[in-house]
C-alpha cells in the first residue's frame, strides 16, 4: 500500500504538482439481516483503490483508480494533474495549506473479537433470538441486522506525511413494526435506522443485549397504536440520549464545519449560520451546553490517529459554557482563517476527496439522573428514539420527530404519545437548555448515514450525550 | 443502445466460475468527472473509475451475496468462493423464487458517444461556463458527466448489457441576502447549456433580496418542476414500490383501484421514455416495462422485482435493486408525470394568493402511511398575489401531505423536464424524474427559516 502511494504522489510532483497526496483504502463490510424469522440480506462486501489528490497551479485536482499497482497510480497521478490543471490558469485563489507536524506511524482499532470473522451462523442466531424474543400480536414485521467493517488506510503525502491505520467496526439494531387501524408504529434498540456502531469488536455487539430489549421494544411499538397522539403546544422536553446525540450532529456538528461557513458546501449540504468572527464570541446555548470534538474516544466511529489529510485527531472544545470556541476544520480551511493546522478531513472510500467531516463529537454530562431531570418538570414531554429530521441549509431551523413520548406531569413519566415532533432554532433551542443528566447516563451513538459533499459521501460518527432538558420547546408540529 | 462487451464478459466470467445450483452476476463500471465549484472558483473535482462485481449464489434454497472489485482471476474465484460460503452457512431463504429466465430487453435510447468522450478537460470547461455566466454573483454546484455500464449475466441464460451516459449542471447564485436556483440533465451533453442555467439561478437570485415572512398555514402555491421532483421522489421512495404495499407501509395500501388523487394527475415509471434517463433493464436482468401508476387520478399500479412478485402472483416489471440490497424492495428510478396544459404563468394566475417555491432542502418521510414529508424551501421562494409573483420570502419549514398536494391540483405545466435526483453517492447509476411545475391548493407551511443567500 504505501509504495502505491509513493508511487502515485512521485508521478504527480513529477507531472507538475505543487503539492500530492495520496490514500489507498482496502475495505471489507459484511452486512447481514433478517425479517420475521427468515434470512433477509447476507453480503459480503470488498472495495480496493487508490485516490490522489494534487495541487497545481494553486487549483485542486483528485481522480480515484482501482488499481493498486505501479500503473494504476501513475495513471491516477496524471489524470489529477490534468483536472487540476484544466482549472489552474482560471483560480483567482491559490489554495494554500495549514503547516502541521509530518507524521509517521501505524494504528489499529483496538478490538477483542474480529467482527469479520465472526461466522455467519453466528450472527443469524443472534438476530433470530432477538427477533423471537419481540413477537407480539400487534408487531406485524420484526427487523434485525448486524454490520461489521474492516478498513485499512495509507496515507502519504508530498510534504512528509506517512501513515497507516486499520478501523474496524460493527453494529446491530432492531425494529419491531406494529400495524393496526391503517396506522403504522415503529420502536428500534439501540438506535433508529439500522442500530448502533461504534469502532469495536464482535464484543460490542453482545453487549447490546438485542434479546434481552427485544420484548420491550416490541411492547413499545404495540402500545404506540393505541397511544394518544402528541399534542401541539410549546413546553419543557426532556430528550433522550440518542435524540440529543442527534441533535448536536444536525444543529452543531454540521454548523461548526468551517468548510459550510466558507460556503463550499453551499449548493448541496448547505451553509452555516456562523460565521469566522462569531469564534470565542457567540453565545450558541445556556451555561449548561459543553460541546467537544474528540477524534479520541474510545469505539468513536469518528476516532482516528490521523484524518485523511495526515493531521493528527485531537480532543478540542467546540462550545464552553455555551460560547462556540471551536470549529471543526481541514488544512485549507484553518489557512484561511488562519489559526489551527486542520484535523477533521476524512474521505469515504478510495474515490472521494476528502472533506470537513465531524470527528465524535459530544454534548459533556452535566449532574444527577434523568429521574432528576423530570423531577423538576410540572408539565412536559419526553422525547426518545429518532424518527426523523430535517434542517435548513443554514443550519437554524430544525423538525425533528420521536418513535415514542411520554407526558410528564408533577416530575413523573406519564401517558404514552405518539407522532411526536418537536421543532426549533438552534440558538434559541440550545439557550433553552437548563440540564443535562450526569456521567451515568451518558451513552454514545454511533450512526452510518452522514451525507454530505458532490458526488455524495457517507461519514461514520459518535455522539455521546445524556438526557437533556430544554424550556419552552414547540412540540406537535404535523399539519 | 452500445454494447459493453467488457462488463458483459466480466459477468459471464463470474458465473462461470460460481459453483452452485444457480447464480448471477451484476458488473457496474463507471468512468465519472464531476466538477464541483464553489464561490465562482472549481474546488472539488472528482474523477472516477471502477468497476464493480456482484455475484448471487443460490445452493439449495440457500442464498450467498458477494460484492469485489478486484476483477482478476484471482479477485473473482475470491469472490465466488465467498458467495458460497455465505449461502452454505445461510438458513433457506423461503421467499426466494428463483432466478428470472431470460427474455430480450427494449432498445432503448441513453448513450451518447460525444458524452461518452468527455474527459476531465471538458468537464472543467463547462464547469467554467457557467461560472463565467453568473456575472457578479458566486456560483455554487457542479458539472458533471459519466458514462455508466451495467450489465447482468446469469446461469438461466440471461446475458444483457447497457452502456448509458448521463450529464448534470447545479446551479446555485448566491450573495448576501439572495440566492437562486437552476439545474438541467439529461443523457446528451449537447442538450446542456451550462451558462444559461447559470444565467437562470442568477436571475432568480436577483429577485430574492430583502426576503419578508409569513405565518404558517396551508398554502396555496406553484411548484417548479425542481421542487415538485423532490417531494415525488421521496414518496415514490416510500410509497410507490410493492414491499411496502405488501407490508401495508406504504400510503397505497388499500387504496388500489381507489381515486385517490386529482384527476389531472397521471404518474408513470417509464425506464423507455428518452426524455429520462433511459433503462433497459434491472439489476436482475429483467426488461423494464412502462408501469401505470396513477392514471386520471386512481390509483392502478406499483413497481415490482421477481421477489414481490412471486408473493402477490404477478410478474416483475423490472424494477429490482442489486441483490445484496433488495431487502429495501422494488424502487421507481423513472417517474413521469404527465404534464397538462398551462404555462407556469398561468399556473401562478390560478393559485391567485399562495407562495412560489423553486426548491425544496433536506426533506424526511414523517409518517409513510400518510405520505406526510417535511423539508425546508430554499433559493427562491416568493408570495404570489392577485395571480402574480411579488416579493420574496424566506426559507420556509412545510410539513405537507404529498397525496394532499396531488389530489388538490389547480393545474400542471405544458412542459414536463427532466430533473435529476442522484447526489452520485456510492457507484454511479443515473436516475431522475420528468415531472411538470404544478399548482395546488394544499402546500402546508409549518414555520420559517432563515433568509436566502449564503
Amino acid at each position: 500500500m504505501r509504495e502505491v502511494c509513493e508511487r502515485a504522489v512521485e508521478t504527480a510532483l513529477a507531472a507538475g504538482a505543487e503539492y500530492a497526496d495520496a490514500r489507498v483504502v482496502v475495505r471489507r463490510d459484511q452486512f447481514v439481516s433478517t425479517k420475521n424469522g427468515e434470512i433477509d440480506s447476507a453480503a459480503d462486501s470488498e472495495t480496493e483503490g487508490l485516490g490522489v489528490r494534487v495541487i497545481v497551479g494553486g487549483a485542486w485536482g483528485f481522480a480515484g483508480e482501482p488499481e493498486l499497482a505501479d500503473r494504476g497510480a501513475e495513471g491516477a497521478a496524471r489524470r489529477a494533474v490534468e483536472f487540476a490543471r484544466a482549472s489552474a490558469a482560471r483560480t483567482r485563489r491559490p489554495v494554500a495549506l495549514a503547516d502541521r507536524p509530518a507524521e509517521q506511524g501505524e494504528c489499529e482499532t483496538p478490538f477483542e473479537r474480529d467482527p469479520i470473522e465472526v461466522p455467519l451462523e453466528e450472527k443469524i442466531e443472534l438476530l433470530l433470538r432477538a427477533e423471537a424474543a419481540a413477537r407480539h400480536e400487534d408487531v406485524k414485521i420484526v427487523e434485525t441486522a448486524v454490520r461489521a467493517m474492516r478498513e485499512q488506510r495509507a496515507f502519504r503525502s508530498s510534504d512528509g506525511a506517512d501513515v497507516v491505520q486499520t478501523f474496524v467496526e460493527t453494529g446491530a439494531g432492531i425494529d419491531a413494526y406494529a400495524q393496526g387501524d391503517g396506522r403504522v408504529q415503529i420502536r428500534s434498540y439501540p438506535s433508529a435506522h439500522s442500530g448502533s456502531s461504534a469502532a469495536a469488536g464482535w464484543e460490542y455487539v453482545e453487549r447490546l443485549g438485542l434479546e434481552r430489549e427485544a420484548p420491550r421494544v416490541a411492547e413499545e411499538a404495540a402500545a404506540l397504536l393505541h397511544a394518544d397522539p402528541c399534542p401541539a403546544t410549546v413546553t419543557t422536553v426532556v430528550i433522550d440520549p440518542e435524540q440529543t446525540a442527534l441533535q448536536v450532529h444536525e444543529s452543531v456538528g454540521h454548523p461548526t464545519e468551517l468548510d459550510r461557513i466558507y460556503g463550499t458546501e453551499a449548493a448541496y449540504a448547505g451553509t452555516s449560520f456562523l460565521s469566522p468572527d462569531d469564534l470565542g464570541s457567540l453565545r450558541y446555548g445556556s451555561e449548561h451546553m459543553n460541546i467537544t470534538a474528540d477524534a479520541t474516544t474510545p469505539q468513536g466511529l469518528g476516532t482516528y490517529a490521523w484524518d485523511d489529510e495526515g493531521v493528527r485527531g485531537e480532543r478540542s472544545p467546540v462550545v464552553r459554557a455555551g460560547i462556540l470556541e471551536g470549529f471543526l476544520t481541514s488544512r485549507e480551511t484553518a489557512a484561511l482563517l488562519g489559526e489551527g493546522h486542520g484535523g477533521s478531513m476524512r474521505a469515504d472510500g478510495w474515490s472521494r476527496m476528502p472533506l470537513v467531516r465531524m470527528t465524535n463529537l459530544h454534548l459533556e454530562p452535566g449532574e444527577g439522573s434523568l429521574d432528576d431531570l423530570l423531577a423538576d418538570v410540572d408539565e412536559g414531554i419526553y422525547l426518545a428514539t429518532n424518527k426523523s429530521w430535517s434542517i435548513d441549509d443554514k443550519r437554524l431551523n430544525f423538525q425533528f420527530g420521536t418513535q415514542i413520548a411520554w407526558e410528564i406531569r408533577n416530575g413523573k413519566l406519564g401517558r404514552m404519545l405518539r407522532d411526536a415532533t418537536y421543532m426549533g432554532k438552534t440558538p434559541e433551542f440550545w439557550s433553552s437548555l437548563d440540564a443535562v443528566a450526569g456521567p451515568e447516563a451518558w451513552k454514545m451513538h454511533g450512526l452510518t448515514n452522514c451525507g454530505k459533499g458532490q458526488p455524495g459521501q457517507s461519514a461514520h460518527v459518535s455522539h455521546g450525550a445524556s438526557p437533556a432538558r430544554f424550556r419552552n420547546v414547540r412540540v406537535g408540529v404535523r399539519q | 443502445m452500445r454494447e459493453a462487451p467488457n462488463a458483459l464478459a466480466l459477468a459471464e466470467r463470474a458465473c462461470l466460475l460460481a459453483e452452485g445450483d444457480e447464480a448471477d452476476a451484476v458488473v457496474t463500471a463507471e468512468r465519472s468527472g464531476l466538477a464541483r465549484f464553489a464561490d465562482s472558483a472549481v474546488h472539488q473535482p472528482t474523477l472516477v473509475e471502477d468497476r464493480s462485481v456482484g455475484v448471487r449464489v443460490v445452493r439449495d434454497g440457500r442464498i450467498g451475496c458477494a460484492t469485489t472489485n478486484r476483477v482478476d482471476d484471482a479477485g473473482l474465484r475470491a469472490l465466488v468462493a465467498r458467495a458460497a460460503e455465505i449461502a452454505d452457512r445461510a438458513p433457506v431463504d423461503p421467499g426466494f423464487p428463483g432466478l428470472p429466465d431470460r427474455a430480450a430487453p427494449p432498445d432503448v435510447e441513453g448513450w451518447d458517444e460525444e458524452t461518452a468522450a468527455h474527459g476531465p478537460a471538458d468537464q472543467a470547461e463547462r464547469a467554467w461556463a457557467a461560472i463565467e455566466a453568473a456575472g457578479d454573483l458566486g456560483l455554487y454546484g457542479y458539472y458533471t458527466s459519466g458514462e455508466t455500464e451495467l450489465a447482468v449475466a446469469s446461469t438461466r441464460g440471461v446475458a444483457v448489457s447497457q452502456a448509458i451516459t448521463d450529464v448534470a449542471v447545479l446551479a446555485l447564485a448566491a450573495g448576501d441576502g439572495r440566492s437562486g436556483y437552476a439545474d438541467a440533465s439529461s443523457w446528451r451533453a449537447g442538450d446542456i447549456d451550462p451558462a444559461a442555467v447559470a444565467r437562470d439561478a442568477a436571475e432568480k437570485a436577483a429577485r430574492t433580496e430583502r426576503a419578508g415572512e409569513v405565518e404558517p398555514q396551508t398554502f396555496r402555491a406553484v411548484l417548479e418542476p425542481y421542487a415538485f421532483a423532490e417531494l415525488l421522489w421521496y414518496f415514490g421512495y416510500s410509497s410507490l414500490g410493492a414491499l411496502g404495499l405488501l407490508e401495508e407501509r406504504s400510503y397505497l395500501s388499500g387504496r388500489m383501484g381507489e381515486q385517490a388523487f386529482d384527476e389531472a394527475f397521471s404518474l408513470y415509471d417509464d425506464g423507455l421514455d428518452p426524455a429520462g434517463l433511459p433503462k433497459a433493464f434491472d439489476f436482475e436482468g429483467v426488461p423494464k416495462r412502462c408501469v401505470p401508476i396513477v392514471k386520471n387520478g386512481v390509483v392502478t399500479d406499483v413497481v415490482w422485482d421477481c421477489r414481490t412478485a412471486a408473493r402477490a402472483g404477478r410478474e416483475s416489471t423490472g424494477h429490482a435493486l442489486p441483490p445484496p440490497a433488495q431487502a429495501h424492495g422494488p424502487q421507481a428510478f423513472n417517474l413521469s408525470v404527465a404534464p397538462g396544459d398551462a404555462s407556469v404563468e398561468e399556473l401562478v394566475s390560478r393559485v391567485g394568493d399562495g407562495i412560489y417555491v423553486t426548491r425544496l432542502h433536506y426533506l424526511n418521510i414523517v409518517d409513510p402511511r400518510e405520505g406526510l414529508i417535511t423539508g425546508m424551501t430554499r433559493d427562491g421562494t416568493f408570495r404570489i398575489e392577485n395571480g402574480r409573483v411579488t416579493e420574496p420570502l424566506v426559507n420556509l419549514r412545510f410539513t405537507t401531505s404529498f397525496p394532499a398536494l396531488v389530489a388538490s391540483l389547480l393545474g400542471l405545466g405544458a412542459h414536463a423536464r427532466l430533473v435529476n435526483q442522484n447526489d452520485f453517492y456510492g457507484e454511479r447509476y443515473p436516475y431522475g424524474v420528468v415531472v411538470p411545475a404544478v399548482a395546488t391548493e394544499a402546500f402546508t407551511v409549518t414555520g420559517s427559516g432563515s433568509g436566502p443567500g449564503l
